[in-house]
């Protein structure tokens, strides 16, 4: 119950600040024209900024090698002789959502819980390929992170910025321990994308949608790659409504999820990405 | 006058088991109570018996909206417990969502000690919603081989994953080797099945469940299963690949399998079971255990298949004796 509450109000603080932010924005305009009001900087991140970050992580030239994976679709097609795209896209936005996007959404409401995220999100995706496709690209977005994002933010996200910083501490103290016992973090996609979207200062629901529209993108670009459709189709589907509808009810869907209850909602999925290493030839990695 | 007598603690559908090594060697209940609507009966143990057995019951064989089962089991140092079932646990309609069917079971399991819970898979009716959660806490060297499978409900009546929801999910966590050290979750199996689940994004469960009849997930961990678990993962990585073409002719493919080796000739057969009733699984190494996971076409075809596999290899059999196999019989 009191986590419930404090999920509505983390919604209510998140859409109070972006409505001070729009009439901050409103201000600043006026204050162009209005000479009498001295010009103030917008308080970090300012608007523009996190607009900024939001293009960054959304961009599908951000170089966390999502191409190399096709999330199951390449072996749903080796197992239904009739696949067609359109009958695999809302299962797998279905299974990504409700395995994956509760640890998104928390970690963007608590960046602190990070190590503990990546820890349960490594105890929960109980299949070898679905788990190298996700610690691939999460180490790979914790060296854009550290290489390149880390220099431009600013002092007030410092805190949360630090949670970042320990966890690779951590990763790489991990990494070098031999023993057979799990690592404590393995570094997994999904909570470090909602931590780094909190600290670049995306919204909940920016997060959330970002982080779906990007799973398509990468299945929708492997179609094209398999020769399932052309370019041209890829596009009317990445535009169409059919699309933007299945992303908004499977973020409302999972909006409340905690993650302890996140699970496969789609059990196939499991079987099919799993099965991924007996194709006798790929072109992904998942 | 009050009573002199402590008050009941336990409720509807509380049942508690409680294993422990017997001075004479073996393993021997030391606890074992229950209330309605939760039955448990043990055979009175024979000499031979290798684990201390006890049936999960439910009266009339099933569970009605609402019902809920709570059993908490504790298998004691160097003892080991077979669980199991006699028939589906059926699970009856339910008149809304908000009226949940559970089964709650809460494990610890001490150094040496082993169990194994093979039972009958769950047969949710139409219209139910039902919710189970097991709990396993495991100390560091002990064994756990659970077996956790639900059916798409009774094909005589048509349904076919006609439910409102079905829940599962199975933790696995360890103490490790350090008494100080916190309790780690080592694995989080979750599945959730339900018609609000799949209707956002305009399909029915039925459609999201690709003709699958029959759906399973064995978790296997410790030294008991460590050779099972490694029979499992040989096989997966032994499965023809798909989409590879056999170039030989028939002839060829019929002389070579009669010179192949007994175990051979048996793979061979069970891969060709597979291809024609629909048998889908996988295995994978997660974190010090071993997770099968598994579809089938019909349940026949799916009890037939993991009841091969274990008998095959015999390891569960040869420690726990042959009753802990009797649900998944082929």
């Amino acid at each position: 119950m009191t986590a419930q509450n404090e999920i509505q109000i983390q919604d209510e603080i998140a859409q109070l600040e972006s409505r001070l932010q729009e009439a901050k924005a409103r201000l600043s305009a006026l204050g162009a024209s209005n000479p009498a009001i001295p010009f103030r900087p917008a308080p970090s991140p300012s608007p523009s900024s996190s607009t900024h970050f939001l293009l960054l992580l959304s961009d599908s030239a951000l170089p966390i090698g999502s191409f190399a994976f096709s999330s199951g679709l390449e072996s749903f097609a080796a197992h239904n002789a009739r696949a067609s795209f359109g009958a695999f896209l809302p299962l797998s936005l279905s299974s990504y959502a409700s395995t994956t996007l509760p640890f998104v959404l928390a970690a963007h409401r608590q960046p602190a819980d990070l190590a503990s995220l990546d820890d349960q999100l490594d105890a929960a995706v109980i299949c070898t390929v679905g788990r190298r496709a996700s610690v691939a690209q999460g180490r790979a977005l914790l060296s854009i992170w550290e290489r390149s994002f880390k220099t431009t933010i600013l002092p007030s996200s410092a805190t949360d910025a630090l949670v970042l910083k320990d966890f690779s501490t951590l990763l790489r103290r991990e990494s070098t321990k031999a023993g057979g016992e799990a690592p404590l973090v393995s570094a997994h996609l999904g909570p470090l994308f909602g931590a780094i979207c909190a600290i670049v200062g995306l919204t909940l629901r920016q997060t959330a949608y970002v982080f779906m529209l990007s799973h398509v993108k990468a299945l929708i670009s492997a179609a094209v790659r398999a020769n399932m459709f052309g370019p041209y189709q890829a596009q009317k589907l990445l535009a169409s409504e059919n699309v933007q509808d299945l992303i908004n009810v499977v973020v409302e869907r999972e909006w409340h999820t905690s993650v302890e209850e996140a699970g496969q909602s789609v059990p196939v999925m499991d079987l099919w990405v799993g099965r991924h290493e007996l194709l006798y030839s790929r072109i992904f990695n998942s | 006058m009050t009573s002199p007598f402590p008050k009941s603690t336990s409720r509807p559908g509380d049942g508690r088991i409680v294993v422990r090594l017997l001075p004479a060697g073996g393993s021997g209940l030391e606890t074992i109570s229950y209330q309605y609507p939760l039955k448990l009966i043990s055979p009175s143990p024979t000499v031979a018996q290798k684990s201390a057995l006890v049936f999960l019951l439910s009266y009339g064989g099933g569970l009605v909206g609402g019902d809920g089962v709570n059993l908490t089991i504790r298998v004691h140092k160097g003892s080991s417990l077979s669980l199991v079932t006699q028939g589906h646990t059926k699970i009856f309609k339910s008149p809304s969502l908000e009226i949940v069917t559970s089964q709650k079971l809460q494990v610890q399991i001490d150094e040496d000690a082993a169990l194994c819970l093979l039972p009958d898979p769950v047969q949710p009716f139409e219209d139910s919603v039902y919710e189970q959660v097991q709990v396993f806490n495991l100390a560091n060297r002990a064994s756990l081989c659970l077996l956790d499978w639900v059916t798409q409900g009774r094909i005589a009546r048509g349904e076919n994953w006609s439910f409102r929801s079905w829940k599962g999910r199975n933790e696995v966590w360890t103490q490790g080797s350090d008494p100080a050290q916190k309790e780690r979750l080592l694995i989080r199996d979750n599945i959730i099945l339900s018609h609000g689940g799949s209707q956002p994004i305009g399909l029915s469960l039925k459609d999201t469940m690709n003709k699958v009849s029959i759906l399973g997930t064995l978790i296997l961990r410790g030294p008991v299963m460590a050779p099972i678990g490694d029979f499992f993962m040989r096989e997966f990585a032994a499965l023809p690949r798909i989409g590879s073409r056999d170039f030989r002719s028939k002839e060829d493919q019929e002389r070579d399998s009669k010179e192949m080796p007994e175990f051979e000739q048996w793979r061979s057969r069970r891969i060709d079971m597979e291809r024609q009733q629909g048998v889908l699984w996988s295995a994978a190494q997660v974190r010090g255990c071993v997770i099968v996971k598994f579809g089938a076409a019909s349940v026949e075809a799916g009890r037939s298949w993991i009841g091969t596999m274990l008998a095959r290899e015999g390891s569960i059999a040869a420690y726990f004796g042959h009753s802990a196999l009797m649900c998944v019989e082929p």
